[in-house]
């Protein structure tokens, strides 16, 4: 198409489009050895649009009323042309990306890539995953059905265990005594306007950081697998003798993109509901405490946690003290190995920690 | 096949996929936004007669525009689309004048909805109405 | 159907109505055995018959006890049958409809205006000869049986109505049973579960109707409300049927993009 050709030309002269291009596409160099797992992070990207996307779609016709939200959720899935696509994007969407964030962050766990001098991107990631799990419980609310209202009594219910300042918090997370509508505002600010702002910062610095200090090579297939961070002053970590991101790695990723995508419409076209209890189809009653409420998947492990402790003041520090521990990671596991096989207290660790957390999971499922 | 031409048969392939994918998500996007056209056309409209005053105008809503309907102060009915047709603000009825005015660039409109002054290009457009009773339908 | 009255045919709802009225007596009786029952099952013959149905019915199911239909007061032996504290014992033949219809309002109005009620007194049948009277079941179409109705008639024509009511009865049970599983898959069931509700009543209120012609035709009129229902849901249904076929193209191409991507890789690895 030489008239696109023509358009290409005019703005390459003006901007230097080429030079962008070599630079960002093709010169950028990545690992020789570099796997799929590293393309979760375009994954998450991917989803994270979608969800931007159907969240946005979803506001045409979602209501922020006490009254009228939960009616016109039901609209949006009865009454409205394939409303019930785009809910069923967004919600079952929202799961699948904690699932892909969490298998994400266990990847860079393993390959030892949260080692210096990546501490903040680890941090900036592990402030990700509080933010969508944030997302997730305000946008959980917003259906106003019996599960969202109960749901979040629950799950703001458990700040109060925290001394002194617990009781005042909770109200002032529900913006009153009890959850109500007044909930409801605040947690529909949260949901669509300030924690979106926050990913979408978090994310830019992310990305920010990856370009800035390099994508570090996975530990596998190399005979030092030893971290080659000197410390002595800034160096990028380039690779160049790796793959081009495009159109190499730009493939890989759009391979694992279409296979999540795969896996989403599968869930929504053959049975999303298995992200939705009976009780999310029923509108709040405030006065009547459905049996069995359970929070989402990826809180089950905190909900259970709470539960065993004999008060909750120490299961909320026990969770308090396992955050934190993860979050400052890469200022206590200073080794210089980052293969995990050569890391047996590391791996003893973590596949312990990760058996906690699935056997709390089930636990919390079923209990 | 050799590499290149093999690359190129996937590009092309991938790219048709890639047209249809993009055609198949438009088509509901389109139909989630597009108004819905069930409350479109051919409603009708009861309104009572005593409900309109001599001399005076009542305005509802009718297939998603204004309308109005008028009793003048020789006791005829008129029922008009209330919206201007020079911007498409909407007018008002000017209680012991028999007139509408319309509030934006001051046209101004008989009791018949023809012109009498200022911008409009054409008469106020006239809807069909029933007597039947003590109620009229409108539409 | 809009009457009140009729509306406590579904018998949720009327246990939601004596028990929003009894909801004082309830928890003590969750507590301890009333002194009627307690003095009732050491004595022998008469006395003590009443107390075994009565623990196997529907009434002491939902928390219906003794002097809720017979009065008195359940926690004074010494005054338990004592008619001023309210004390009614057991009604006259004539008196059983007004008796269980304190509670079952509309129902007693469809018997007493049915052939069977302007028999009353005249060897017609009360609630009791069909019913029974301490172990009262929820109320199926197994009480229009050949045993209970040929105490009096031939049972030919009760094999009309019943006939005729159990066709009802299937289509009601399947349409609540689908419109349940509809529920859980965020369909609107509302509009559609009160359309349900109405033609539950519109068929509860003929249980009591002896006359075959009149049953026939309100069940044909029930049966082609339900055929509308079953449309709409046969509608729902093929929707939900086409929103699969359509999942299955999505998937399969997603799958054949991806496919297609891993082809195009393996001719750029090295």
């Amino acid at each position: 198409m030489p008239f696109l050709k023509k358009i290409y030309r005019w703005l390459n002269v003006r901007i230097g489009a080429d030079e962008i291009l070599e630079q960002e596409l093709t010169g950028y160099r990545l690992p020789a050895n570099i796997n799929g797992w590293y393309s979760l992070g375009s994954v998450l990207l991917f989803a994270l649009a979608l969800q931007v996307v159907s969240g946005i779609l979803l506001l045409v016709y979602y209501v922020p009323d006490a009254d009228k939200a939960f009616a016109s959720v039901t609209a949006i899935m009865n009454q409205v042309p394939f409303g019930w696509l785009i809910r069923m994007c967004h919600a079952v969407g929202s799961n699948l990306m904690v699932l892909v964030l969490i298998l994400h962050m266990l990847s860079v766990l393993f390959m030892g890539s949260y080692k210096r001098p990546r501490e903040l991107s680890w941090l900036s990631g592990f402030m990700l995953l509080n933010l969508v799990m944030a997302i997730s419980l305000t946008g959980y609310l917003l259906p106003w059905s019996q599960l969202s209202f109960w749901a979040t009594t629950v799950a703001t219910n458990s700040f109060g265990a925290i001394p002194v300042v617990g009781g005042f918090l909770v109200e002032f997370l529900r913006g009153g005594k009890l959850v109500g509508p007044q909930t409801l505002g605040r947690f529909f600010a949260l949901h669509v306007a300030l924690i979106p702002l926050g990913i979408g910062a978090l994310v830019g610095l992310h990305l920010f950081l990856l370009k800035r200090v390099g994508v570090s090579a996975p530990p596998f297939g190399l005979s030092d697998t030893g971290n080659q961070w000197q410390g002595d002053r800034y160096r990028y970590e380039d690779h160049p003798d790796g793959i081009p991101f495009f159109p190499n790695f730009v493939v890989k990723d759009l391979i694992s993109i279409c296979l999540y995508l795969a896996f989403l419409l599968l869930v929504v076209f053959f049975n999303p509901f298995i992200f939705f209890p009976k009780d999310a189809f029923i509108p709040a009653n405030p006065f009547q405490t459905p049996a069995h409420i359970k929070p989402e998947w990826y809180f089950l492990a905190n909900y259970q946690t709470l539960k065993i402790f004999p008060s909750e003041l120490l299961g909320l520090t026990a969770q308090g003290v396992a955050m934190t521990f993860l979050a400052l990671l890469p200022f206590i596991d200073r080794g210089r190995e980052r293969h995990p096989l050569k890391r047996p207290l590391f791996l003893a660790c973590s596949i312990g920690g990760i058996a906690v957390w699935i056997g709390l999971t089930i636990w919390g499922h079923y209990s | 096949m050799d590499i290149s031409s093999r690359r190129k048969f996937l590009t092309v392939s991938l790219a048709a996929l890639a047209t249809a994918a993009g055609g198949a998500t438009l088509y509901p996007l389109f139909r989630y936004l597009a108004p819905s056209r069930s409350a479109e056309s051919g409603q009708k409209i009861t309104l009572q007669l005593a409900d309109i005053p001599e001399g005076g105008a009542k305005y509802f809503e009718l297939n998603g525009t204004a309308a109005v309907l008028v009793k003048s102060k020789s006791g005829s009915l008129a029922a008009f689309s209330a919206v201007c047709t020079h911007l498409g603000c909407i007018v008002q009825w000017q209680k012991g004048q028999d007139q509408f005015l319309c509030p934006c660039h001051g046209g101004l409109f008989s009791v018949a909805g023809a012109v009498l002054a200022g911008p409009p290009p054409k008469p106020l457009e006239k809807l069909p109405f029933v007597v039947s009773g003590d109620s009229i339908v409108v539409g | 159907m809009n009457l009140p009255g009729k509306l406590i045919y579904g018998w949720k709802a009327i246990v939601v109505v004596i028990m929003a009225t009894l909801a004082p007596v309830a928890p003590a009786m969750a507590q301890g055995e009333t002194v009627c029952v307690q003095c009732h099952s050491t004595q022998s013959g008469r006395a003590l018959k009443p107390v075994k149905p009565w623990q196997g019915s529907i009434h002491a199911e939902n928390g219906i006890s003794c002097h809720n239909c017979h009065g008195g007061d359940p926690k004074d032996a010494a005054n338990a049958m004592n008619p001023e504290r309210g004390f009614l014992g057991a009604p006259r033949e004539t008196g059983i409809p007004a008796f269980c219809g304190r509670c079952h309002i509309g129902i007693k109005g469809d018997f007493i205006t049915s052939a069977h009620g302007r028999a009353l007194g005249q060897g017609g049948p009360t609630c009791v000869t069909c019913h029974g009277s301490h172990e009262i079941r929820k109320a199926t179409l197994d009480l229009i049986n050949e045993k209970s109705c040929t105490q009096c008639h031939s049972y030919d024509r009760a094999r009309t109505i019943r006939q005729a009511m159990e066709q009802t009865e299937n289509t009601l049970s399947s349409l609540a049973g689908r419109l349940e599983s509809f529920k859980g898959q965020g369909v609107d069931t509302l509009p559609l579960e009160k359309r349900l509700f109405s033609q539950r009543n519109r068929y509860r209120s003929l249980f009591h109707e002896v006359d075959t012609v009149k049953v026939k035709d309100e069940s044909a009129k029930i049966a082609l409300e339900l055929t509308a229902l079953k449309t709409v849901l046969d509608k729902i249904d093929s929707e939900h049927r086409q929103r699969r076929i359509i999942g299955v193209f999505a998937v399969a191409a997603t799958l054949l993009a991806a496919l297609l991507l891993l082809l195009l890789r393996r001719t750029y690895s090295r």
